[in-house]
């Protein structure tokens, strides 16, 4: 028998977004596998259109083109290459100047302010090779000119050029087009990110944290102890999305600040509290060292609150358990910031060019059960840089390193 | 909570409501409504007449920001929370432009959901009826 989705199955609807975003993903792998240019390229087919009133000059230019494997149309007159050129849409068109009724040139501009950028590339045919022709020429907007009597193999030469400019263009914008539609598939998948994986990823938490907290009645020791491992397990992989949701909004150039004045100790303080109750649970303190005056920065709050958070988070994290860590409050004549200094391993030499970089995660080991994503102070060196602040890290001689963000001081 | 009403909750996806209303069970508030899309929300609205609708912002057919407009339009005193997953900023304007009382995130631990409420349950109900008559009210 076969296994149905029955209508009382709930919410489909997520898995359809996911099946949605594996199918841009497997789009997107397709264009970026698919060859975007050969290594020699192939005009066999292309499209000429000849324009001359000299029937054997028609002759001799249609003999050697079709010889080279192109396509090619004649016309005898300007107002015929005009009609010729609606129905054959050529690649390339060699175009007579002296002709009875609308000259050369004429026809140019003519074409070219009918099929504006997508009109063909002209080549002028003159019988004298005067410089104030060839002026005219390129002033009507052609693109190079073929003198008579013709060589074979400069109108050879010249026209494979000129098509192969075309071609690439053609792929250019090809290329540019399937790289915005690959773009906003990627668009999609984050959006499809945020909303089929943070949803359901902060209910299981919520949920977890409501049972853990017995909103269904008392739970057993094992049971809790599961429990709490179903939080603790979707509160990181809601940390995770949201840290690469971060990065691709910041990479995007989405992010987007709301700077208020905002005095620096009002940034640091409320953290710091916060962050007191976590530590308790490895018995580190962290203290706040406050400076007599009170710098003001223009940040936007929640963005730096990011800022703080993460890197008290990471004091915390490389700490050996019971250490003290110290945030301080910093200013001078033109910047006010912030420096938190913690006790744990400091930063080897040899990993420094890593610590702010996407996925940079270095040797060093959590000493509490800690997960860490690499992301955390790549996003914190992003925010900062976009305040038109600076984030470095220097060890303390000793034992331990100090983060310190600094930020142009409010007018 | 001090809160003897009864709540509305608006949102298209089954797990948020389950994990909204055991919130909302746990913290004391037993009559709970649950819609699953706009349209429906606007018939139970007019049946039940709750107190106060948790409102999700993004919802196929019939979006958040329009079924508040629609709720305002059957009862302008309406206290409404809307439930956003992204805190957009231009959203969250016009929920308040068209009179929304305060916005909640979804992604929020429940302790943030909780107190949020509460805040808003104080400032829009203080001394009228929905608050628990059976409690003290504070001078």
């Amino acid at each position: 028998m076969r296994c149905r989705r029955t209508p009382a199955d709930p919410e489909p609807e997520y898995f359809s977004g996911l099946l949605a975003l594996a199918a841009d993903n497997w789009l997107l792998n397709a264009i970026m596998a698919e060859p975007q240019t050969s290594p020699s390229i192939d005009l066999t087919g292309r499209r000429i259109l000849a324009v001359d009133d000299d029937r054997i000059n028609l002759r001799i230019i249609g003999g050697i083109l079709r010889h080279e494997g192109y396509e090619i149309a004649e016309a005898a007159s300007g107002e015929q290459a005009l009609e010729v050129y609606a129905e054959f849409h050529p690649n390339l068109v060699l175009l007579d100047v002296m002709m009875p009724g609308i000259d050369g040139f004429a026809t140019c501009r003519t074409l070219k302010t009918t099929y504006g950028d997508k009109c063909a590339p002209v080549i002028f045919v003159t019988a004298k090779s005067e410089a104030d022709d060839v002026v005219m020429g390129f002033d009507a907007g052609g693109v190079d000119y073929l003198t008579k009597p013709f060589r074979p193999k400069e109108v050879v030469a010249r026209i494979r050029t000129h098509l192969s400019n075309q071609q690439l263009v053609e792929q250019q914008k090809l290329l540019v087009d399937q790289l915005s539609k690959a773009n906003a598939a990627k668009d999609r998948f984050l959006g499809m990110c945020a909303h089929d994986l943070r949803n359901p990823l902060s209910s299981i938490r919520g949920l977890a944290e409501l049972m853990a907290e017995d909103a269904l009645g008392a739970l057993s020791g094992e049971q809790l102890e599961i429990v709490q491992t179903i939080h603790g397990a979707s509160q990181s992989m809601l940390q995770l999305v949201n840290e690469l949701l971060d990065v691709a909004t910041i990479e995007a150039g989405h992010l987007k600040l709301q700077r208020e004045p905002t005095r620096v100790v009002d940034i640091v303080e409320k953290a710091v509290h916060l962050s007191n109750i976590e530590a308790a649970k490895k018995g580190t303190r962290i203290e706040l060292v406050r400076l007599a005056t009170n710098p003001v920065v223009d940040v936007d709050r929640n963005k730096m609150r990011q800022v703080v958070d993460n890197l008290i988070s990471n004091a915390l994290k490389y700490s050996p358990r019971g250490s003290v860590i110290t945030v301080l409050i910093l200013s001078d004549d033109t910047t006010a910031g912030f420096a938190v200094r913690d006790t744990g391993p400091g930063i080897p030499e040899s990993e420094r060019h890593k610590l702010f970089k996407d996925y940079g995660r270095l040797s060093a080991v959590p000493t509490g059960d800690e997960k860490s994503t690499g992301l955390g102070l790549a996003i914190c060196r992003k925010i900062v840089e976009a305040h038109d602040g600076t984030i470095g890290v220097e060890n303390i001689p000793g034992r331990g390193c100090e983060f310190v963000v600094r930020l142009p001081l409010s007018r | 909570m001090n809160f003897s009403g009864s709540i509305m909750l608006v949102d298209d996806e089954a797990h948020i409501r389950k994990f909204i209303s055991l919130l909302l069970r746990h913290l004391g508030i037993d009559r709970i409504i649950e819609a699953s899309n706009g349209s429906l929300a606007l018939e139970l609205y007019k049946k039940e007449q709750p107190d106060l609708v948790m409102l999700d912002v993004n919802m196929p057919v019939m979006d958040g920001l329009e079924t508040l407009r629609a709720l305002k339009a059957i009862n302008p005193d309406c206290v409404v929370i809307m439930l956003t997953s992204l805190a957009n900023r231009q959203t969250i304007d016009q929920a308040a432009a068209l009179g929304a009382a305060n916005y909640i995130r979804k992604d929020a631990p429940p302790e943030e959901i909780g107190r949020a409420l509460s805040e808003t349950i104080e400032s829009c109900f203080e001394g009228d009826e929905p608050l628990d008559s059976t409690q003290p009210s504070p001078p």
